[in-house]
C-alpha cells in the first residue's frame, strides 16, 4: 500500500523535517515485492578485475575508454544501518571498454576513515547526511565522516572521488587504490567540495564549498592545479547539491530548504519554507562581486544541467525539479530499509533568467533525473539533455533513459521495463563529432532477473531503438550516483 | 554543505591560541597556578607519538579544571617541544596533586597557532590527554582528565 501525501498536507506539517517524523509509518509499501532492493544491497568486498560478457549487440567501433562511476555500496553492519541512501560507503567502479571490443569491470571501496572506523567498531556509527552518530565514534573533522560516495572526476592525473561536505578523495585511476584526501593548499584541508563541479570545455573547473550562507568558490586549471579561491556571501543558507554555470557566470540556485538550526543528522537542520520561493544568484566568473538575484516559485532539486547565455543576455539552464524535498527526507532513507515511500518524481524543467530581471520556469511533460549534456557544450547553447526517467508510482528508481530535444519538445527514450533499475547515463562524443549528439550514451542498469549489473551503449541519435551493445557482469552492484567517461 | 557543527571545534576552544602565552619548557614552572597552599613537586611526562610530518613543534596546554578546559579560564601550564623522529616529549614539574587534562596540537608550519580553513575547521593535527576523542568538537573533560599524584605521571598521546 502506498499513501501519497498531497503537497498541501506536507506543507501543513510545518517543516518537512516534521513531516519526516510521520511519513514513513504511513507509507510502508512493497514489502512483499522488494525485488528492487537488489539496487540498495551491500557489497562486502572489493570487486577484483574481471571480464564483462557481451549479451547483446556489437561493441561500437571507436568507443574506447573507462566509465568511472561512484555510489554508495555498504549501508549495514551487524544489525545497524545507515539512516540514508546518501550515507553508504563509496564504491568506485571502473567499466573498461577495450579497443578489441571486450569490456571489463573493477570496483574498489573508497578507503576512508569513516569506513575504517565502522569496520573496526563492527557497526554503522559515523554521522552523515541522514545518519545519526553512534556511541564511541571519533569525529575530528569533516573528512572523518566523508564516505566519498557521490561522484568522480579525473583531474591532474588523479581520480577524485567526490562527496559534498568534505575533501575529494584521491584514487589511482588504474588500480582504484585510495591515496588519501586531496588538499589543494594546507589551509584548505577539510573543506567541503561539491560533487558537481562545473567543467568548461577547455577543462577549467569551477566548484563551491558551502557552509551556511557562505560559499567558497574554487577555480582549478585544466591540469587540476588550484588557480584561485574566493569567499562569497549567499542570500540564504540553502541546501545545495549542485549549481550550474554559463561560459561567463556561476548560476547558484537556492531552494527554500534552509538550514535554520543545528541538529543531527544534518537533514534535520533543514526546514522547507516554500513561502520564501526559490532564488537564483548569478555571479560573474571574472568578478565575483558582480551579482544578480532572481526570484522563482518554490521548488526543490538535486541536479541541474549546464547553463548558457543567449545573445540578448538571457541565461538558460535545465534541471530536474521536485515540488518538495520529500524524496530526500522520506524516500531515500526508505530505500535503505527496503521500503518504497512514494515521492513525486522529479520533472525536467527549463529555467530562463531574463536581462530585465524576470525569471521563468517552463516544465516539460517528462519525469527525469541525472540530467547530463555533451561536455563539449558546457556553458554554451545546446539543444539536448540526457536523462534517466520513466519513473512509476508503484516502484522506486528510474526505468528508462532518454534524450530530451528542447527544440522539438520531444524525448527519444528507451524503456528497460520494470525488471531493470536504471542508473545515470553519460554522453560520449564520437571522434570528430559533427553535431551535438554525434556519439553514444553509456550507462548501467541492474538487471533484477539476471541479478547482474549491465553496461549499455546507445547511439545517441537513436535511443528508442535500444542499446547497440550490452555487456553483463557476474555481480550485481548497487545503484550508483554519478560518473565520468574517460576516452582513450 | 558542511554537515557537522565544527564551529564547536574552533581554534579558540581547542587551544586558546590568542590568549595563551606560549612558554618554553625551561620556564614553564613559572606559569604554574598559585592556588595550592603547599608547594608540590609532582611531575607529568607527556610523550607524543605517531607524528606524521617531521616539521614544527607540538604545542601543549594543561588545564586543572573542567571550566578552564572548556574555555572558561586559562591553562595552568603551556609549553612546546620540537618534533624529532615522529615524537615529541614534554615534562611538566611542580604540579599540585589533582585532576588535569591536556589539549595539544602539532604546529606543522611553526606559526605558533592552530591552522584553520576558511570555514574554521582545524587543519593541523590535534589530540587530548588519555587519547580522548572529540566528537564533532573537542574531547570532553570527563574523557580527557587524569589524576596527578606523588611521583611522575606519564601520558602517551598519539597526535596524527
Amino acid at each position: 500500500m502506498t499513501i501519497t501525501l498531497s503537497r498541501r498536507q506536507i506543507l501543513s506539517a510545518g517543516t518537512v523535517a516534521g513531516a519526516a517524523l510521520f511519513c514513513p509509518k504511513l507509507a510502508l509499501a512493497d514489502t512483499a515485492a522488494a525485488d528492487w532492493t537488489l539496487g540498495i544491497a551491500d557489497v562486502e568486498a572489493d570487486i577484483a578485475p574481471r571480464a564483462l560478457r557481451r549479451v547483446a549487440g556489437r561493441a561500437p567501433a571507436g568507443l574506447v575508454g573507462t566509465l568511472y562511476r561512484n555510489g554508495p555500496a555498504k549501508f549495514r553492519r551487524n544489525g545497524t544501518s545507515s539512516g540514508h541512501w546518501f550515507d553508504g560507503d563509496g564504491l568506485m567502479r571502473a567499466f573498461r571498454l577495450n579497443d578489441d571490443g571486450s569490456a571489463g569491470l573493477t570496483a574498489r571501496f573508497a578507503d576512508t576513515p569513516k569506513r575504517r572506523q565502522e569496520a573496526r567498531l563492527g557497526r554503522i556509527a559515523v554521522p552523515g547526511f541522514g545518519t545519526r552518530s553512534g556511541v564511541g565514534v571519533a569525529v575530528n573533522g569533516p573528512d572523518d565522516t566523508n564516505p566519498a560516495n557521490t561522484s568522480v572526476i579525473l583531474s591532474g592525473g588523479e581520480l577524485l572521488a567526490l562527496w559534498e561536505a568534505g575533501s575529494p578523495l584521491r584514487m589511482d585511476p588504474d588500480t582504484l587504490e585510495t591515496r588519501g584526501f586531496k588538499t589543494y593548499r594546507p589551509d584548505l584541508a577539510q573543506m567541503p567540495f561539491l560533487a558537481h563541479p562545473r567543467i568548461e570545455p577547455d577543462g577549467r573547473i569551477w566548484n563551491l564549498s558551502l557552509s551556511g550562507s557562505t560559499a567558497l568558490v574554487w577555480r582549478l586549471g585544466a591540469d587540476g592545479a588550484l588557480e584561485a579561491v574566493e569567499t562569497i556571501a549567499l542570500p540564504r543558507a540553502s541546501y545545495m547539491h549542485d549549481f550550474t554555470a554559463t561560459a561567463r557566470h556561476l548560476v547558484i540556485v537556492l531552494q527554500p530548504w534552509i538550514q535554520d538550526k543545528f541538529s543531527l543528522p544534518f537533514i534535520d537542520s533543514l526546514s522547507w519554507r516554500p513561502e520564501e520561493g526559490t532564488q537564483v544568484l548569478v555571479v560573474d566568473k571574472d568578478d565575483l562581486t558582480k551579482r544578480r538575484l532572481f526570484e522563482l516559485p518554490a521548488f526543490s532539486f538535486f541536479h541541474l544541467a549546464d547553463a548558457w547565455e543567449e545573445k540578448d543576455g538571457t541565461i538558460r539552464f535545465d534541471g530536474c525539479l521536485e515540488p518538495t524535498p520529500m524524496f530526500a527526507i522520506t524516500g531515500a532513507p526508505g530505500y535503505v530499509r527496503g521500503e518504497h515511500i512514494h515521492a513525486p518524481a522529479p520533472m525536467l524543467n527549463m529555467i530562463a533568467l531574463h536581462p530585465g530581471g524576470q525569471a521563468t520556469l517552463t516544465a516539460t511533460s517528462i519525469s527525469a533525473e541525472f540530467p547530463r549534456n555533451s561536455a563539449n557544450h558546457a556553458g554554451v547553447r545546446r539543444r539536448h539533455t540526457v536523462h534517466v526517467g520513466l519513473y512509476r508510482d508503484d516502484r522506486p528508481l528510474a526505468q528508462g533513459v532518454g534524450i530530451w530535444d528542447w527544440a522539438r519538445g520531444r524525448d527519444d527514450a528507451f524503456d528497460f521495463g520494470p525488471r531493470h533499475l536504471v542508473e545515470e547515463f553519460l554522453f560520449v562524443p564520437r571522434a570528430g563529432a559533427s553535431s551535438e549528439m554525434d556519439g553514444w550514451i553509456v550507462g548501467n542498469t541492474v538487471n533484477i532477473d539476471a541479478r547482474a549489473t549491465e553496461l549499455h551503449v546507445f547511439d545517441a541519435r537513436h535511443v528508442s531503438r535500444g542499446p547497440v551493445c550490452t555487456w553483463r557482469a557476474d555481480v550485481a552492484l548497487p545503484i550508483g550516483f554519478h560518473g565520468t567517461f574517460v576516452q582513450v | 554543505m558542511q554537515f557537522l557543527n565544527f564551529a564547536a571545534l574552533s581554534i579558540a576552544l581547542i587551544m586558546l591560541p590568542t590568549s595563551v602565552n606560549w612558554t618554553a619548557p625551561a620556564i614553564a614552572a613559572e606559569s604554574q597556578s598559585a592556588a595550592t597552599a603547599t608547594p608540590e613537586t609532582n611531575t607529568v611526562e607527556v610523550h607524543f607519538t605517531g607524528i606524521q610530518l617531521p616539521t614544527g613543534t607540538v604545542m601543549l596546554a594543561l588545564f586543572d579544571s573542567e571550566a578552564a578546559y572548556s574555555g572558561d579560564g586559562a591553562p595552568v601550564h603551556t609549553s612546546f617541544a620540537p618534533v624529532q623522529d615522529g615524537t615529541a616529549t614534554l615534562t611538566i614539574t611542580g604540579l599540585a596533586s589533582g585532576q588535569y587534562a591536556i589539549k595539544a596540537f602539532h604546529d606543522v608550519d611553526g606559526d605558533g597557532k592552530m591552522g584553520a580553513n576558511p570555514f574554521g575547521m582545524p587543519t593541523e593535527p590535534f589530540a587530548f590527554s588519555n587519547n580522548a576523542q572529540g566528537k564533532m568538537g573537542p574531547a570532553v573533560w570527563a574523557d580527557a582528565k587524569f589524576d596527578v599524584a606523588a611521583g611522575t605521571t606519564v601520558q602517551t598521546i598519539t597526535i596524527q
